[in-house]
């Protein structure tokens, strides 16, 4: 069974999604008239104004375009954190941060795969998480 | 469409004035416009107004405070081109013969908010997720400096240069140089880019009056004219895209030189949006100064110095003369203004006939830029 993870004050509602084993994807929008494939969900497509859209699960992998080390973001954000822009193989761009990693061993267009990480806390002080992406391991997938 | 002319000039110099309302920043900027272009108030037609977080009604705020009232005001919202939007609607409106005498305001007041990075629309998927503009422009100079290998030193000396022409114009927010040292050990804000690489943030406004060709021989000698107004959104795109090529700019920059006839070679001197110093060196190309991957070179010569074969940013920039954001606009044009009249003192390009401003305003997720307006002008 899938978990969804909106039920625990994740930023990205529907769009997270993890099964058993802890493996997480992105779900973005298929539109069924033209094929156009977009990520944050939609509800219109941005190509032909098709309504007819569809959950479309896309790679848990992606490749960094680039990065940055943030230090000056609003109050909530636990700083200082990566933030990213990973490319994923369904022509897909999608702003992320990058957690567990050393930022000085962050090269362009490496692989990374995708997690879900707190990211940090909403005005009642409780924390907030969302998706994000991490360095793909040595010997893993 | 009829000839357009610029007839008055007018700003406030920029800075952080907490305890004054925006109206009070903003009004004696107004005044000077008005003054500088000798017109009768009851002349002025209509006034365009470019706010992007002004509050409601900010040029009704604004011109009761001079009597300039009972008049069409019409107030734009455009982000960090609100008031470069402005201009675009009152010269169409001039230009259309819809008017004769329009007056243009540019104001922000940015202390309202304690400082921090601009607040952007939390609706934005992006800024829902964390977002801020540093990071956006962080991640273009990274990938910049990688695809053209940049180093830290090429980014700082935007930097340099922008805070050396500061020092030269009175209406600048810093007046200090600053070495490429000093840029490179002040604190990080979104790594590469350190606080030095980042406009201030602050409060400003700026304001000009403009006339048809016709009537602006009533006011002044040496009127400049709009010989080129251009706007665009960028175009949406949820695939990848070339965050080291600003599609926005290269597309409105060709639809101008296409129009006005006249091509980068033509360009005396440049405003542009310097936002982040990477950002200067991505404008240098776009504009067509110099080609892909050469901006660093460019700046390196000197050519984009006072001096220099295309000066860019001769009033200080973004960097140095400060970016309230709805006033930037209007004061790219009044800087344009003084530069083609002569009026610039040290900072003074020699024989400025024509001149360009390019302004652009972001923060929606899947623009390169959400807004970009370019204009041109001549003497």
């Amino acid at each position: 069974m899938n978990e969804n993870v909106h039920q625990r004050l994740n930023l990205a509602g529907d769009a997270v999604q993890r099964d058993d084993d802890g493996k997480v994807w992105l779900v973005g929008s298929k539109c069924s008239a033209c094929g156009k494939i977009t990520f944050p969900p939609t509800e219109v497509c941005p190509e032909c104004m098709s309504e007819k859209i569809l959950p479309f699960k896309l790679s848990s992998h992606g490749t960094l375009y680039s990065w940055s080390l943030v230090h000056a973001a609003p109050k909530g954000w636990d700083l200082p954190f990566i933030a990213a822009y990973v490319d994923l193989s369904e022509e897909v761009r999608v702003f992320a941060h990058i957690v567990d990693a050393d930022p000085s061993t962050l090269k362009m267009d490496m692989v990374v795969e995708a997690c879900v990480a707190s990211l940090g806390k909403d005005e009642a002080g409780d924390p907030f998480e969302s998706y994000a992406f991490t360095p793909v391991k040595l010997g893993e997938s | 469409m009829r000839d357009v002319e610029i007839i008055g000039a007018g700003m406030v110099p920029f800075g952080k004035f907490p305890e004054k309302h925006l109206a009070d920043i903003a009004w004696p900027a107004v005044k000077q416009a008005v003054e500088d272009a000798g017109i009768k108030k009851r002349d002025i037609e209509a006034t365009y107004c470019g706010t992007a977080l002004g509050g409601m009604m900010a040029g009704q705020r604004i011109l009761k405070k001079l009597g300039i009232t009972g008049l069409p005001i019409i107030n734009i919202e455009n982000a960090c081109s609100s008031s470069s939007t402005a201009f675009r609607e009152a010269w169409i409106s001039v230009s259309a013969g819809v008017y004769d005498a329009v007056l243009v305001i540019g104001v922000e007041k940015l202390s309202k908010f304690g400082g921090g990075t601009l607040p952007l629309e939390k609706d934005d998927w992006e800024v829902s997720h964390g977002l801020v503009m540093p990071a956006l422009y962080a991640m273009r100079a990274r990938r910049y400096m990688y695809e053209y290998g940049l180093t830290e030193n090429d980014i700082a000396d935007v930097s340099v240069k922008a805070r050396k022409h500061g020092v030269w114009n009175e209406d600048a927010q810093f007046r200090k140089e600053v070495t490429r040292e000093e840029v490179l050990a002040s604190r990080p804000v979104a790594d590469p880019l350190k606080l030095f690489h980042c406009c201030p943030s602050g409060d400003g406004a700026a304001a000009v009056v403009i006339c048809s060709a016709e009537k602006a021989k009533k006011y002044t000698t040496s009127p400049v004219r709009v010989i080129g107004s251009e706007i665009n959104s960028g175009k949406y795109m949820t695939g990848y895209r070339d965050m080291t090529s600003p599609e926005i700019t290269l597309r409105g920059a060709k639809q101008l030189y296409d129009e006005a006839g006249i091509g980068p070679e033509d360009i005396d001197l440049a405003e542009v949006h310097d936002a982040f110093a990477i950002a200067e060196l991505l404008y240098y190309e776009a504009l067509g100064f110099c080609s892909k991957g050469e901006a660093a070179q460019l700046l390196a010569d000197g050519e984009t110095s006072v001096g220099g074969k295309i000066p860019v940013n001769p009033s200080g920039g973004l960097l140095s003369k400060g970016h309230p954001i709805g006033s930037t606009g209007v004061a790219q044009i009044v800087e344009v203004v003084r530069q083609l009249r002569g009026q610039c003192g040290q900072r003074q390009v020699e024989g400025a006939k024509v001149g360009l401003t390019h302004c652009t305003g972001g923060g929606v997720s899947g623009f390169d830029h959400g807004v970009c307006s370019i204009h041109l002008f001549a003497r």
